[in-house]
């Protein structure tokens, strides 16, 4: 029954909106909350009563074809995670009641959306469950309604269209190709025969789902969108829309359909190396908690794909490890600037300092989720690190192991940069009298620091559980 | 492919690219914001025009005519959520000019 993770937010989407009064709006929240843990643990449990089964009259009926596998497992407990946690940073940073229905219904329009993502099996849906998302997020971004967030909005709008554009042409020259839309009809397609059209299509395939997902050089839009939404859409964006509609979609497309030959690889190797280097960098310089975490999350996403480029079971698993790992701790960070955000009134770090002796429990989970990015074991992010570089020297890729070390060291440069002026040191002027965070965000940051830590410690079966057969799967 | 079919796509596909070209010119060179979506729509409606095409050449026109619809659809709802903002930004600046948004920068 995986059709039901789409179909129950959408009709209870419906169902809310209709016009019965202030009930509905009440109950938004603990629908979408109720949704949200449904999925988490139904992700983690692998529940073969609700995965095995299908309803075949209502499939019929909307004629949709969804598989789940390991890699989409991941993923949907990311979603799952990222969402629930986006939820409750809204509860503390939207007060109104009527904009917080409004965000609601959008929450779980996009979180629908890149459910539908991870389970199509035909690439002409998974086209239309990128738009679903990508057009929640247009309007998540642009909620702020301040000139600042309708710029972000209106970048990542135009370069969105312009992916959709590459992608749509890709898949027409692909059903020229192959004459059916399925994943596997398009890979015998190719395997069949040789020919120029296919490969310029999947370049511009690849183009539009690298725009997508931010990677340099098409990461112009990144930090302008993450830096200018509120803080709960900065959560979502940051931690899991751009790793599922750019990077998942990428990882599918090229397990399903091309396969993994050298240029591919070469590309992906070479486009990961400079995103991490550029992400890195621009970090450093930066004045903005949230815009550096944006540049920050280039420089993760980065590694990622450098996974995805070495393209053995071992690195896959590491890199896909890694998507998780980095959703955790990239959502944590994000909910920490939250938390400066609605005391200070800006992300400014500047203004920021010794912020830890005042919020305690921001600061400790801060110090966590900065470890974890940087890669100190014994967090989890040490162990994805890790699982790449090896796997990397492993395959004879020496540069690009030892450039993926360098730059993990940076990583922690500018994140120890960052704690030192928001979290640690003198408290600065005007800021005595300030609190801890409300309820919200405090709960999601500890959640997701008890991952990141639980994770770290009990890596050896949590690899063996979720992660290892991941690599497996990509063996052929 | 059968000859006459690939006269076919080849003369569609000149006008594929003139329009797309179009697009991209339009939108690299404006600095008016809906200018930019119409510089936009002119890429979907070349990437439609295209998908049209396929479906004539390979006989699938039921498949392609779905497919098309669809698309519409998404582009219509791009271009209105699109218009939005530029309505927005237009009742904050006073103008449509991209200039005036550079606060922020890549």
């Amino acid at each position: 029954m995986p059709s039901l993770l789409i179909f129950i937010p959408l009709f209870g989407i419906v169902i809310l909106n209709l016009p019965f009064g202030k009930a509905m709006r009440n109950a938004a929240f603990w629908f979408a909350l109720a949704v949200f843990i449904v999925q988490i643990v139904l992700a983690i449990t692998h529940q073969p009563i609700f995965w095995g089964n299908e309803i075949e009259q209502m499939d019929a009926f909307f004629r949709v074809n969804f598989s789940v596998d390991q890699l989409s497992f991941v993923m949907l407990l990311c979603i799952g995670l990222v969402s629930l946690t986006s939820l409750l940073v809204m509860r503390d940073t939207i007060f109104d009641i009527n904009e917080r229905f409004k965000f609601i219904n959008l929450l779980m329009l996009a979180s629908m959306g890149m459910s539908g993502i991870v389970m199509v099996t035909d690439i002409f849906t998974m086209y239309i469950f990128l738009e679903i998302t990508a057009i929640a997020s247009f309007i998540l971004i642009a909620f702020e309604k301040d000139v600042y967030a309708l710029e972000g909005a209106f970048k990542y709008m135009v370069l969105s269209a312009l992916a959709s554009v590459l992608i749509l042409a890709a898949t027409a020259i692909l059903l020229l190709g192959a004459g059916s839309a399925s994943f596997t009809a398009i890979a015998d397609a190719i395997h069949r025969t040789d020919n120029n059209l296919i490969a310029v299509a999947m370049g511009l395939f690849v183009c539009g789902l690298l725009i997508k997902g931010g990677m340099v050089p098409f990461h112009g839009w990144l930090p302008d969108a993450y830096g200018a939404a509120s803080p709960a859409v900065s959560v979502l964006l940051a931690g899991i829309v751009t790793k599922a509609a750019g990077i998942y979609t990428l990882i599918r497309a090229l397990n399903s359909i091309l396969g993994f030959d050298a240029n591919i690889k070469a590309l992906l190797l070479a486009l990961g190396t400079i995103s991490i280097l550029v992400g890195a960098f621009a970090a450093i310089g930066q004045k903005d908690f949230k815009r550096m975490l944006a540049y920050s999350s280039i420089s993760q996403t980065g590694y990622i794909v450098l996974g995805f480029g070495c393209a053995t079971p071992l690195a896959i698993a590491g890199a896909v490890f890694h998507l998780f790992n980095h959703s955790i701790f990239k959502s944590l960070l994000f909910v920490n600037s939250a938390a400066v955000e609605t005391r200070l009134g800006s992300t400014d770090m500047d203004r920021a300092g010794g912020l830890a002796q005042k919020m305690p429990i921001t600061g400790f989970t801060s110090v966590i989720g900065a470890l974890s990015a940087a890669g100190i074991p014994p967090l989890s992010g040490f162990w994805s690190k890790i699982i790449i570089v090896v796997a990397l020297w492993q395959a004879g890729h020496t540069w690009y192991a030892a450039t993926a070390i360098m730059a993990s060291i940076i990583t922690l440069a500018y994140l120890l940069a960052m704690q030192r002026k928001v979290f640690f040191g003198k408290l600065a002027l005007g800021l005595e009298d300030i609190e801890e965070a409300r309820l919200g965000i405090r709960a999601a940051s500890v959640m997701l620091a008890a991952i990141i830590i639980g994770f770290g410690v009990l890596f050896p079966s949590a690899y063996a559980i979720f992660i290892a057969p991941i690599g497996e799967m990509f063996i052929k | 492919m059968s000859g006459e079919n690939w006269q076919v796509f080849m003369t569609f596909g000149f006008f594929i690219i003139l329009l797309s070209v179009c697009g991209l010119y339009c939108l690299l060179v404006t600095r008016n914001l809906i200018r930019a979506i119409i510089g936009l729509e002119l890429l979907f409606k070349a990437v439609t025009l295209l998908i049209i095409v396929v479906g004539y050449v390979t006989g699938r026109n039921a498949l392609t005519q779905a497919i098309v619809i669809t698309v519409i659809v998404i582009e219509v709802v791009v271009a209105a959520v699109a218009g939005g903002i530029a309505l927005r930004v237009f009742r904050h600046t006073n103008g449509l000019d991209a200039r005036e948004l550079k606060k922020l920068r890549g």
